[in-house]
């Protein structure tokens, strides 16, 4: 198995030396070195063991928050990753990406106060995924940062009713601060080898930082 | 030169000069905001009339924005070096050593008027402003600051100006991914209408970033310009923010700068990028007066000349004239001198995150700037004259001595009294917590993410704004200063209070403050009172600064906050920077744990009934006397009893006095008890009043409750630092209620609600 994490570089992420960063911190446990993948570059989707979308403003988020990013080169080789079974990790803008690229079901709009909101949120388990933060059980609970102003997960209700079904709600907010269907705060593929969540794990990973429930989504 | 004829000639009212009639000659000097005198003064130096081009650069570059003109006689008596700062004055930021290889640059900058003609990209783009100030020295940007004042919130358009501001700073900051990490916001009606907006911008030099300035080298060198493509916003901004505000100010709109995050982004790392490939010999921004004032600035600084070639800078508009492309104050672009043979790979690096590099010109061994434009010299002019040679004016100004003083504390219990009436302490307390003046800023932090970067250890929720330093493990503090309603009741002690009052702030979390950046935001300079208040502030403020050995490194100044012939308080707003050696044990700011004991630590001499007697009765009154060395030792003092290993909590006692104190460190549910004795050894007479008198200074230490005699046997110690401070044990943490004495008892719960619905009560809309 590869020992190389993609880590995913758009024009405009801003949470990618962050996500660097949090990735590298692991590799005395994990033994995998981040690795930079550039949006204008195709990749090979067999050489990395998992790919992180980190969050930020991808193209200033213009058009649609992710929509330019999803389009991108970069983004044929997630795909194709993707379908191989490659673990995808998105956080925050790197789930708006997989959204708009259609690698996750349902779609992030404006937050229901239609205002950015940062703060610390409450969240739970709904579903384990089998990579990221696969040590938590389901129903135990997680604190995590939140900053972000197009956060509300909406989706039809028959999406709704399939995610549901099929186990891919990973996680939920206790107090939603954007007003997203469910709560959800998080959404995995079918297959769950794609996972993405507005909250910033890399943002809480030692204790000065104000938690360290963040640690698990890097531990792969 | 003929000097002498010149300068009859210019002083001659109400001639026609340069081949002008006497009403064009006016009205060319209405347009291009000079006065008679000055374009004399234009005439000596360059030995005629100013034509065509001229006119435009001496009038963007000689604006008070630009030039100083009113302050600069002042600011060089500025307290502005130590043993730490590499670089004052003269760049675009400061920047101080930290040990250890790591370096930080900081400023503070304000960009007040156009924040009240169009709020959102007002604040925007004074964001993005001083966000380059800081990586065109080669230092990355880790953290932003924004200091606000605005008017009642019943003021006209004052909601609509607030929602904007706010917006404009979180949806630039976010977007660029630099955290807001702290924050200050005053509201009083002499801001009705001229709010201010001053943001500060903090970076980081790592150990192998070098810093890059702005001095132009190397005869033969390319000039290039890099980033967005020059429109007609903001042309003229820099005159317009160098004058009052009539009843047009909605007309001045189009001098407005439209800011984009996304190219500032691209900005960042590009030219971060090709600083460390070492591309790049001089850099500079282009911020006030555009291309102006890089250029000119760049070339006078480096003592070289420049050949410009203006038809080669990239627009967005082909129909604009040279004169709006000098003057245009598009956003988000810089200028910068390479080598010839650096430029393609310098260009390559600025393709890849799609931006341009231009080529508009030559560094050139005569120092004069030529301009040309489609093969034409629009003029050939020596840098110095515009930059050097502005005029500086010693605006009349009278010595001020103590304001306000009074023999008595009799003169706010009264007022304090009155003001009550009926009502009870605790609901004199509570009422400022709903105040718009006293109550939670929630509704403007949530907007901003303030732990992009994975380095915040306290933000926005906190007095101190603390990120850490990843390669040396240190943290640092970063806080904002200036209370205006301490300004109003004397400008020395406002202005030493502006820098001491956060330097205790930071020292009560074990931060030693390592240097300042201002901005001076005052009225008109040209009214006495007005001059008489900037200088007895940096009066004050320099005499803690020295006293400090904590430098002011960069700033800046902005007077003509008037409107309507009404000014706004003098302002001298501050950001400090302080260093820690490490994240450990850092206080908390509120009772988190029954059974600790509570300290008051207080300096004796000073003083006054503060903003709660202003709100009452109009008027402030103070006892005693400020002084700047003993402030200074006392600084010392609380930053060395914050490091005793018994301290939990800290939290200065600022507005509002006691009692609004140890509400705000009930905050986390955990309340307090305070004996009455323990009030007595603090306070002389221990009546309502003594509640809310503001003491210059205090602070709340919360002690572990098991190791008492450890943490006071500490302080003998610190006494031989700050021989005057005492330290007075009042009362404990526990219960779910604030209890002082037999004076007050409120529970947590209420002085919660109150603190977080006074917001939504003074701004319905943007609750």
């Amino acid at each position: 198995m590869s020992q190389k994490i993609g880590v995913l570089r758009f024009p405009g992420t801003n949470c990618d030396r962050d996500v660097f960063e949090a990735v590298e911190g692991a590799v005395p446990s994990t033994g995998k070195k981040p690795e930079w993948l550039w949006h204008a570059d195709r990749f090979d989707a067999k050489a990395y063991s998992a790919l992180y979308l980190p969050g930020g403003f991808s193209y200033g988020d213009y058009l649609r928050s992710g929509a330019l990013a999803a389009r991108s080169p970069a983004m044929q080789s997630v795909r194709e990753a993707a379908e191989r079974g490659v673990p995808v990790l998105g956080i925050c803008n790197g789930f708006q990406i997989l959204c708009e690229a259609g690698l996750l079901p349902g779609a992030l709009v404006k937050n229901a106060g239609l205002r950015f909101v940062d703060d610390w949120v409450d969240l739970k388990l709904a579903n384990a995924n089998p990579t990221f933060a696969r040590a938590a059980a389901e129903g135990s609970a997680a604190k995590l940062p939140v900053a972000h102003g197009d956060g509300r997960f909406v989706i039809a209700e028959d999406g709704l009713k399939r995610l549901q079904d099929n186990g891919q709600v990973w996680w939920t907010y206790e107090q939603s601060p954007n007003g997203s269907v469910a709560d959800i705060a998080g959404v995995m593929n079918e297959k769950k080898n794609v996972a993405a969540l507005m909250p910033h794990p890399e943002r809480a990973l030692y204790a000065w930082m104000g938690g360290t429930d963040g640690s698990g989504f890097f531990d792969v | 030169m003929d000097r002498g004829s010149s300068m009859s000639k210019a002083t001659q009212a109400g001639e026609g000069r340069g081949g002008l009639s006497a009403q064009e000659f006016q009205a060319k000097l209405k347009t291009y905001r000079l006065n008679e005198s000055e374009y004399g003064l234009i005439c000596d130096l360059l030995g005629r009339d100013p034509k065509g081009i001229e006119w435009a650069l001496f009038s963007a570059l000689w604006s008070e924005h630009c030039s100083y003109k009113s302050s600069k006689v002042h600011l060089k008596g500025l307290f502005n070096t130590s043993k730490r700062v590499l670089q004052s004055f003269g760049e675009n930021a400061g920047v101080v050593d930290l040990g250890e290889g790591e370096r930080v640059a900081f400023k503070i900058e304000s960009h007040n008027h156009p924040s009240y003609i169009e709020p959102y990209q007002g604040a925007a783009t004074g964001v993005g402003g001083i966000l380059r100030d800081i990586f065109t020295m080669g230092a990355r940007p880790i953290a932003l600051a924004d200091y606000l004042c605005f008017g009642r919130p019943t003021a006209p358009r004052m909601t609509q100006i607030v929602d904007g501001v706010v917006r404009g700073i979180g949806g630039y900051g976010n977007s660029v991914g630099v955290p807001t990490i702290t924050g200050q916001t005053e509201f009083h009606e002499s801001y009705d209408g001229n709010v201010l907006v001053n943001a500060m911008a903090v970076g980081l030099f790592r150990k192998d970033d070098k810093v890059f300035l702005s001095k132009a080298k190397g005869v033969g060198n390319w000039v290039v310009y890099v980033g967005a493509k020059t429109g007609r916003d903001g042309v003229h901004g820099a005159s317009m923010a160098s004058e009052s505000f009539g009843a047009d100010s909605a007309a001045k709109r189009p001098t407005i700068q439209i800011g984009d995050p996304f190219f500032e982004k691209l900005l960042i790392e590009s030219c971060l990028e090709v600083m460390k490939q070492d591309l790049v010999v001089a850099i500079q921004d282009m911020g006030a007066a555009g291309l102006t004032s890089s250029s000119f600035e760049m070339a006078s600084k480096g003592g070289v000349g420049f050949k410009l070639h203006l038809d080669q800078v990239p627009l967005r508009d082909s129909s604009m004239t040279p004169e709006d492309i000098l003057l245009s104050e598009s956003q988000e672009r810089m200028l910068l001198v390479c080598e010839p043979g650096q430029f393609k790979a310098l260009s390559e690096v600025f393709h890849r995150w799609n931006l341009d590099a231009v080529k508009i010109g030559e560094v050139t061994e005569k120092k004069t700037v030529e301009l040309h434009w489609h093969g034409e010299l629009l003029t050939e002019i020596d840098p110095d004259l515009l930059v050097e040679n502005a005029p500086q004016y010693k605006r009349p100004y009278k010595q001020l001595g103590p304001q306000n003083r009074v023999s008595s504390r009799q003169a706010w219990v009264d007022g304090l009294k009155s003001a009550q009436g009926a009502k009870k302490i605790d609901g004199l307390l509570t009422s400022l917590l709903r105040d718009v003046r006293g109550t939670s800023r929630k509704f403007i932090y949530r907007q901003y993410d303030c732990r992009v970067g994975a380095a915040t250890a306290r933000g926005t929720s906190d007095s101190v704004g603390v990120v850490r330093l990843k390669d040396s493990n240190r943290a640092l503090g970063v806080v904002l200063g200036c209370r205006p309603h301490v300004m109003r009741l004397d400008p020395r002690v406002g202005g030493l209070d502006a820098v001491a009052y956060p330097a205790f702030e930071l020292a009560l979390k074990g931060f030693e403050a390592l240097a300042v950046t201002d901005c001076l935001n005052f009225g008109n300079p040209e009214k006495e009172n007005v001059m008489s208040e900037f200088v007895a502030s940096l009066d004050g403020m320099n005499s803690i600064c020295a006293a400090l050995e904590a430098p002011i490194i960069s700033g800046n100044v902005s007077f003509y906050n008037e409107t309507m012939g009404k000014n706004i308080t003098s302002t001298p707003s501050t950001g400090l920077v302080g260093l820690r050696e490490s994240l450990d044990h850092l206080p908390e700011s509120f009772f988190t744990e029954e059974g600790q004991a509570i300290y008051v630590l207080k300096q004796p001499g000073f003083v006054s009934g503060g903003y709660a007697q202003e709100i009452a009765t109009g008027t402030q009154n103070a006892i005693g006397e400020l002084d700047g060395r003993v402030v200074g030792d006392f600084i010392r003092g609380a930053r060395q009893l914050s490091k005793a290993p018994q301290v939990r909590a800290t939290r200065a006692i600022g507005k509002f006095g006691l009692a609004y104190a140890l509400s705000r460190m009930c905050l986390e549910g955990v309340g307090a008890v305070i004996d009455h004795e323990g009030l007595k050894l603090i306070r002389t007479d221990v009546d309502q009043a003594a509640l809310f008198e503001e003491h210059f200074y205090e602070a709340i230490f919360v002690v572990d409750g098991k190791d008492t005699t450890a943490f006071e046997d500490y302080f003998t110690a610190v006494r031989q630092v700050a021989p005057i401070a005492e330290l007075h044990r009042i009362g404990r943490t526990g219960g779910t209620s604030l209890v002082i004495g037999s004076l007050l008892e409120s529970s947590n719960k209420d002085l919660k609600t109150a603190y977080t619905s006074g917001w939504g009560e003074n701004f319905e809309s943007l609750a």
